[in-house]
């Protein structure tokens, strides 16, 4: 078991997502920095899909009620176990009674916490992922409080001991690459200029649903709203307003804004790890 | 129309999905070819292909794409895309949904309406109504079409949270919110009925292509 001592704002767990239930309704979930979570559970020997905590915002205080095997990674944060500052990327071993002390998030977005073995709580609708908004899966469905105890899943594999990953991930400040979206067309050759050419801040209104970008806003040439169509995580829509909006993991299945743009897949860890306050700005790679 | 004007067309919708539009306008008979294509391809049962997601006038098709390209997911599917529908129909299940008529905006809607209260509980519950999409919320349904005398635009500052279970119109649509969420519909009433249950087998109780009904009961 995990104990949460101290819980921060937001804190839920996550694994790759809930697949086949888009069609009711269910947006796919999952960690928002999957890369860093697939690499996390290959650091410690998880299958790809091993549930782990999507830590966000602020510090707080985990215990560990057995020993372990614990790495995280994502965000840059300032952790400690039993006072001794503990390194990204790297698997280390804890004993009963052991805290990890997240004392802040430094840059970036999501912190993720994983333990060998995955957290095991209930798969619901095929997933461990928390849905917010429907109070599913993770722990009861909600963001993780202080007092919650989270069980670790079995691992039979040997103690992969001290590995320490070598292509950890540089902090990247890059522009996010996108393809043309299906409504690419109903945006003239200015709008594309100025989609392309503006700094965007990611809005503090943003969430695991969407991110709003502020900087600039787009007009377009078609009907304010397309009869509802399916959507995608990572696409930039573009709402009456003109500010964009890109929809993330627990954002709706359906939406009628045009879509100026979707970020490629082998980017959309990179960009969800932008947080409030940060700027973005995008490259066509078509 | 030409026939050519007819053919659906299939767009990239990023790396790892296409979008397959049939339609420039929702209409229940688009709806019907949309959901028969998308039952087509399901059926089709590509192990690259992750989910099938018809909508009101396209199929999103999500795929793997380390298992696929664009290319080779649009080529797989065109087949299917494009069979003549010979008298395609919906695998049409009636769901009777009981509704107390208590909600917050009746009085509102019936006084915006011309109606009285009586007038607008019976236009409401005197039709069958069918499920054209699912979409917005986890067993959420966009069900059509209500009665002309029934139409009005969406509230103007949408409501922040509006309790599961509410039953609500907006324009010529109608539905029930599953969740707790934030709505700008208009709520005239209210059900047991629970629209979402993630540990139920299906989840959702209406899906697109079903029809419905509301059962006025007693408050």
């Amino acid at each position: 078991m995990i104990t949460v001592l101290v819980a921060p704002p937001f804190a839920t767990v996550q694994d790759l997502g809930r697949t086949g239930y888009r069609d009711v309704g269910v947006p796919v979930s999952g960690l928002a920095d999957r890369d860093s979570g697939i690499a996390l559970n290959s650091l410690l020997g998880n299958d790809s899909n091993a549930a782990m905590i999507e830590w966000a915002v602020a510090g707080g205080v985990l215990r560990f009620d057995s020993s372990a095997i614990v790495a995280v990674g994502g965000a840059d944060a300032t952790c400690f176990v039993n006072g001794r500052e503990l390194s990204p990327w790297t698997a280390i071993e804890v004993s009963t009674g052991d805290e990890l002390r997240i004392e802040r998030i430094i840059r970036r977005r999501f912190l993720l916490v994983a333990v060998r073995g995955g957290v095991d709580v209930p798969s619901i609708m095929g997933s461990r992922s928390t849905l917010l908004s429907a109070a599913i899966g993770g722990f009861n469905g909600r963001r993780l409080r202080a007092g919650d105890r989270l069980p670790i899943g079995d691992s039979e594999l040997a103690a992969p001991g001290s590995v320490t990953l070598l292509t950890q991930r540089a902090v990247n400040d890059d522009a996010v690459h996108a393809r043309r979206g299906p409504q690419a067309m109903l945006f003239d050759d200015r709008a594309w200029t100025t989609f392309l050419g503006t700094n965007f801040t990611v809005s503090r209104a943003s969430d695991r649903t969407g991110y709003r970008l502020e900087g600039v806003t787009l007009t377009h040439g078609g009907a304010a709203s397309l009869p509802s169509e399916p959507t995608c995580v990572g696409a930039i829509q573009v709402p009456d307003g003109g500010s964009p909006i890109v929809i993330m993991n627990d954002g709706p299945t359906v939406g009628g804004y045009p879509k100026i743009a979707v970020i490629r897949s082998s980017w959309l860890s990179r960009f969800a790890q932008r947080a409030p306050g940060d700027t973005v700005r995008f490259v066509l790679d078509d | 129309m030409t026939a050519a004007d007819d053919a659906p067309i299939i767009v990239r919708l990023g790396d790892d999905a296409l979008i397959i539009t049939f339609a420039q306008s929702i209409s229940w008979d688009v709806g019907v070819r949309v959901r028969a294509a998308a039952m087509r391809i399901r059926n089709m049962q590509i192990n690259s292909v992750i989910d099938v997601v018809p909508a009101y006038t396209t199929i999103a098709v999500y795929f793997d794409c380390v298992l696929t390209s664009f290319e080779s997911a649009a080529a797989a599917i065109a087949a299917a895309v494009n069979m003549a529908e010979e008298g395609a129909q919906d695998h049409s299940t009636l769901i009777e949904i009981p509704v107390r008529y208590d909600g917050a905006d009746l009085s509102e809607v019936a006084e915006r309406t011309g109606l009285t209260i009586e007038g607008v509980i019976e236009l409401h519950s005197s039709r069958t109504y069918r499920a054209y999409m699912s979409g917005f919320a986890p067993g959420f349904t966009y069900l059509g079409e209500l009665d002309d005398a029934l139409v009005l635009p969406r509230r103007a500052v949408p409501r922040v949270h509006v309790a599961a279970g509410s039953v609500a119109i907006a324009g010529a649509q109608t539905s029930v919110y599953p969740l707790n969420t934030p709505g700008g519909w208009h709520l005239i009433g209210t059900t047991s009925a629970v629209m979402f249950d993630a540990l139920r087998d299906p989840p959702a109780l209406v899906r697109a292509g079903d029809s419905v009904r509301f059962v006025r009961v007693d408050s």
